[in-house]
């Protein structure tokens, strides 16, 4: 029971019910005008109501944004790893992406919806345009920093680049390149909402831009939970992966 | 300079040393870093021969350029052109020696996703021997480098020594004639160390291998090694060669005997004359 105990106080659980219930609280106490802070029940019975649209959203939302982090996050690693390797490409072709993540994403929207027209792809690319830079600056970073004593005890043992690559440079880097998708998934998901501002039907930036332009507060904080689950959860899971993934980096 | 060689006392002397071809020579080998003023000169003129199943030790102040010789050795590093370095009788040139010297670094360097089985096979892996089967030959060696059970462990669940074994598995299996070790016991404790040191013995007798070993402390040189070399301090040099005539195989009590201490008396002076030119040197220099 005490090891229970200790167990509950130690898990977030505990802070997200104490924060739901001391919201709850403070609604019936104070009752502020639900524009400003709505009951979280008047919340979840209104996201109840459009549990359909939500649902539907949600995973439309939640395709970009895992398709828009992967083409991020594969392109982000291959451009890492040509940076790492040749000093030409990062001289010359590194600082193009530097000042390309000057331009803010928004301002980039209407070009996107010109180009790739009111699809699914538009709305990848701009997730897309947020995650690869992340991604290739600590992929660039991890390979650069490998030992480079194991580097030479390899070389000893007369290995090539590429057994060099796979058996010490990608796993030395794996952590760094790691933290790199961490940040990459947050903002894959911003870039998807906002994605859908500049045209779409369906997804969670849609129905966050309806809510505002016809003043449903309690549908904003519908959508703004949503998508706190969403970040939530694609975050776990990588950071479930990461743990299998990289256990050993507590120890390096 | 050289002891005299007592023949009954040295069973561990290789029969052909003085005709044969030696496993490792070094004529006149240098290594200058930077340019002609800023230049400094890490080795200088170094002459040494190893022969076949020979264990020298090396040892020297540090900062005497003992690492930059070592990584010559090891193919890592070019020397320069005036010199040059033979093994097997064949000169090396550029990176020839990569793949020819199974090399142990100071830092045991264990990867620490791999477990201790599959740090072991490392050098097979690299050498292309399929995995299923390097890996049923380290594990056939598990018990002889005192590691009978812990071959699914990672790195970071040993203790320093039990690393250093592992590392030392690593070179072992990366069978090449010589093996280059730099000061591999030297981070650990000093009663670990003792055991590392007749551990080692043990193994070489087993296996006669060639062996390098470089070390800082006399005492460790003195009790491995057939022939110590001493080093000098920057430039580094060799400055003298001395058989050790102790027999073998030697327990932990011979570094008690007064052949031993007169050994490391002579070594001490030498080393203790080298130190105190280069004191003498810096204070100029500054």
């Amino acid at each position: 029971m005490n090891v229970f105990m200790q167990r509950l106080l130690c898990s977030p659980a505990l802070a997200f019910v104490g924060l739901a219930l001391v919201w709850e609280l403070c609604v019936h106490v104070y009752a502020p005008s639900p524009r400003y802070l709505p009951a979280l029940s008047t919340i979840a019975q209104d996201a109840w109501s459009v549990w359909p649209q939500l649902l539907g959203g949600f995973g439309r939302t939640l395709l970009e944004t895992v398709l828009g982090f992967m083409l991020g996050a594969l392109f982000g690693c291959a451009c890492g790893t040509l940076f790492t390797y040749s000093r030409w490409m990062e001289r010359s072709v590194f600082p193009l992406f530097v000042v390309s993540q000057t331009v803010p994403v928004v301002a980039f929207g209407a070009l996107i919806v010109i180009w790739f027209g009111n699809s699914l792809l538009a709305k990848v690319m701009t997730a897309f345009f947020l995650t690869f830079f992340p991604v290739t600056v600590n992929t660039l970073r991890g390979l650069k920093s490998c030992d480079p004593q194991r580097i030479a005890l390899m070389r000893s043992f007369g290995a090539n680049r590429l057994v060099m690559f796979f058996k010490l440079a990608v796993p030395s880097a794996l952590p760094q390149i790691m933290v790199g998708f961490r940040v990459a998934i947050g903002l894959s998901l911003i870039g998807s909402v906002v994605g859908e501002w500049f045209g779409e039907t369906v997804g969670l930036g849609v129905m966050l831009m309806e809510a505002m332009n016809a003043d449903q507060v309690v549908r904003l904080w519908v959508v703004m939970f949503a998508c706190g689950v969403m970040g939530a959860l694609l975050y776990g899971l990588l950071t479930f992966v990461e743990r299998r993934l990289v256990w050993w980096r507590s120890e390096s | 300079m050289k002891f005299m060689r007592d023949e009954t006392l040295s069973p561990a002397m290789p029969a052909a040393a003085g005709h044969a071809v030696p496993m490792l020579e070094l004529v006149n080998v240098w290594k200058r870093f930077g340019a002609a003023q800023a230049q400094t000169v890490a080795v200088s003129g170094v002459n040494l021969r190893i022969a076949k199943s020979e264990f020298v030790t090396l040892v020297g102040p540090s900062g005497c350029g003992k690492s930059t010789l070592f990584n010559m050795i090891a193919g890592l590093l070019a020397p320069d052109d005036d010199g040059s370095l033979l093994f097997g009788g064949a000169p090396q040139r550029n990176g020839q020696l990569l793949g020819k010297v199974s090399f142990m670094p100071q830092r045991d360097l264990l990867f620490p996703w791999r477990t201790v089985l599959d740090n072991a096979i490392l050098a097979l892996e690299v050498e292309g021997v399929p995995r299923k089967e390097a890996r049923e030959r380290a594990r056939a060696m598990l018990p002889e480098f005192g590691l009978a059970g812990f071959a699914d462990h990672y790195p970071h669940q040993l203790s320093g020594g039990m690393r250093q074994r592992v590392a030392l598995m690593r070179t072992f299996l990366f069978e090449r004639d010589l093996m280059l070790l730099d000061e591999p016991f030297g981070a650990l404790d000093a009663l670990t160390r003792t055991r590392m040191q007749h551990w080692l013995l043990e193994l070489w007798a087993r296996h006669r291998r060639t062996v390098l070993f470089i070390t800082h402390d006399i005492d460790e040189a003195i009790l491995l090694g057939d022939k110590v070399l001493v080093m000098t301090a920057r430039p580094g040099t060799v400055k003298s060669e001395t058989r050790i005539d102790l027999p073998r195989p030697r327990d932990p009590s011979i570094v008690l005997t007064p052949e031993f201490i007169d050994l490391k008396q002579r070594l001490l002076a030498e080393i203790e004359e080298e130190s105190r030119k280069t004191f003498a040197q810096e204070g100029i220099a500054s």
